[in-house]
């Protein structure tokens, strides 16, 4: 058994800085949006999936119907995971109606780290050994690895990711959603401190409390909703070694890559045919690795591709639209497919793109990865 | 919170050797005494061959330099007087793909470049807690 998934309901909680609301607040305004947004009640939902909380608790505390089937994802490619599987849920008739929720309560600040008042989570606590004592602690020291060597393969510069983040900021003017709202130029850029060189703190993601919610239901019964039909044509997940990216012997042609050959091997259309990219930037420099690892720009070309304009709007393939992670908070990876949904109905405002068909969302980097392709329907 | 104080290494069977050696001024990785693969971090099992007759071994400590970052900020106590200092990713000469985690010492960071050829060196970080660091290989020093 294996039925067309559609996107039929997409909602954020109230993100923002230290909100000093629960992981069930965010959930619960998140679900209630998402339900809205779809025209359907809490009893219409049989499935539900999360990383952040959990899914039970979510759907007893919401009022969700019985469940058929539930998942609580734990370390993975952000969103992409709870996501994924809800549309295999739907897809293989374990479900009817799914709601995947990430919900990602903000990192203590840096400050807190050096005073020794708090640690971040680590998923592999014996391997810590092997990084800890060399001051390695912090996702931007592995940022700063990758960035670094991308730099020296590609010829990319840092002019290049100023450029990229000037862009990322003009997006985000244009979007309601985003948590930064002042102007950007790539010379304010350039003259930020490094936090790992060459990583700037505009090359990261936005700490925040953020819930997200999104509805998967079959296409007969989206059909009958309120929004513009909006189908998942392919997905795909990819992990290629375990969780320690400092290790990776090729940081450049990483998870993305393989993730890339996996999706396009399911599907009949073609990276040409993509009219708006949504590709994960929790460090910049990941969303050049999807550029690439998609077959969007050539390998090793996707500085390029980005100083050449094409990623902007009225550009060969909008990428970003709702100004990404780094400016509408971190809402690990689930930005990605909300904006993605949003372009393809036609509900992006200023920043929409003409024509939008065909969009494809992608999230992490490195060790996994996964992307899903989304159409008109 | 002891401030001089760097981070707790834990007890670990799997990587007793790894720490000993360091103390003792020589680098050890784990290895599979049945196919010969080095397997790092260290696991109970050998990912290529699946022999479970693992163990720590003296290597050469030579390696190049594959990425570094040049850090800024601390994360933890123990290195807001360190900072700035160097994380570099050495691929060990032993193995193709065989990266190290370490610290890029002995040069400034404008200087180094990837591929260099970088050898280990050692540092105490307090009495008995000593971490194998890589410095350009120094000259002559190749057979």
């Amino acid at each position: 058994m294996s039925r067309r998934v559609a996107i039929v309901g997409v909602g954020y909680s109230d993100v923002g800085r230290n909100t000093g609301r629960s992981e069930r607040h965010h959930a619960a305004q998140a679900a209630v949006r998402a339900l809205d947004d779809a025209g359907l009640t809490a009893k219409d939902i049989d499935g539900a999936s999360t990383w952040g909380g959990d899914a039970v608790d979510f759907a007893w505390m919401m009022g969700f119907d019985r469940l058929q089937w539930s998942l609580n994802v734990g370390t993975s490619p952000a969103f992409i995971t709870p996501a994924y599987h809800a549309a295999m849920a739907v897809a293989h008739g374990h479900a009817e109606t799914v709601m995947a929720f990430r919900i990602m309560m903000q990192q203590p600040p840096s400050s807190a780290l050096a005073a020794g008042s708090a640690q971040l989570n680590t998923p592999s606590p014996g391997d810590t050994q092997f990084q800890h004592p060399f001051g390695d602690f912090s996702p931007t020291q592995w940022a700063g690895l990758l960035m670094n060597r991308y730099m020296h393969e590609t010829g990319a510069t840092e002019q290049t990711f100023a450029r990229f983040a000037e862009i990322q900021r003009a997006y985000a003017l244009m979007n309601p959603d985003a948590l930064q709202k002042e102007p950007l130029t790539a010379e304010q850029y350039l003259s930020l401190p490094y936090i790992t060189k060459p990583l700037r703190i505009l090359d990261c993601d936005y700490p925040c409390d953020s819930g997200s919610a999104v509805i998967f239901t079959t296409e007969e019964r989206a059909r009958d909703l309120k929004q513009p039909v909006v189908l998942v044509d392919a997905s795909a997940l990819s992990a290629i070694r375990d969780m320690n990216f400092e290790l990776l012997d090729d940081m450049v042609r990483t998870s993305p890559a393989h993730c890339g050959q996996l999706l396009w091997s399911r599907t009949d259309l073609t990276p040409d045919d993509v009219d708006t990219a949504h590709l994960y930037d929790g460090f910049s420099v990941i969303t050049m690795q999807w550029l690439e690892g998609l077959g969007l720009c050539p390998p090793g070309q996707a500085g390029d591709f980005v100083m050449e304009g094409n990623t902007e709007l009225g550009g060969k393939l909008p990428t970003n639209t709702d100004g990404g992670a780094i400016n509408v908070g971190r809402r690990h990876g689930a930005n990605f497919c909300i904006e993605a949904v949003r372009q393809l109905r036609g509900q992006c405002g200023d920043r929409q793109a003409a024509g939008a068909e065909v969009s494809v969302w992608a999230n992490a980097v490195g060790m996994f990865s996964g992307a899903m392709l989304l159409t008109k329907g | 919170m002891d401030r001089a104080r760097p981070p707790a290494i834990p007890n670990d069977p799997l990587t007793t050797n790894f720490w000993q050696g360091a103390r003792n001024g020589e680098l050890w990785i784990q290895r599979c005494r049945s196919c010969g693969t080095y397997i790092h971090l260290p696991r109970p099992v050998c990912r290529n061959c699946q022999s479970f007759d693992v163990a720590g071994e003296r290597v050469s400590g030579r390696g190049t330099l594959y990425s570094f970052t040049q850090t800024f900020k601390a994360f933890h106590p123990f290195f807001v007087d360190r900072v700035p200092y160097i994380i570099a990713t050495v691929t060990l000469a032993e193995q193709e793909g065989l990266q190290f985690l370490t610290n890029l010492v002995g040069i400034d960071e404008t200087e180094a470049r990837m591929g260099m050829d970088v050898e280990v060196d050692f540092e105490e970080l307090a009495e008995g807690y000593v971490i194998p660091v890589f410095k350009p290989l120094t000259a002559g020093a190749r057979t």
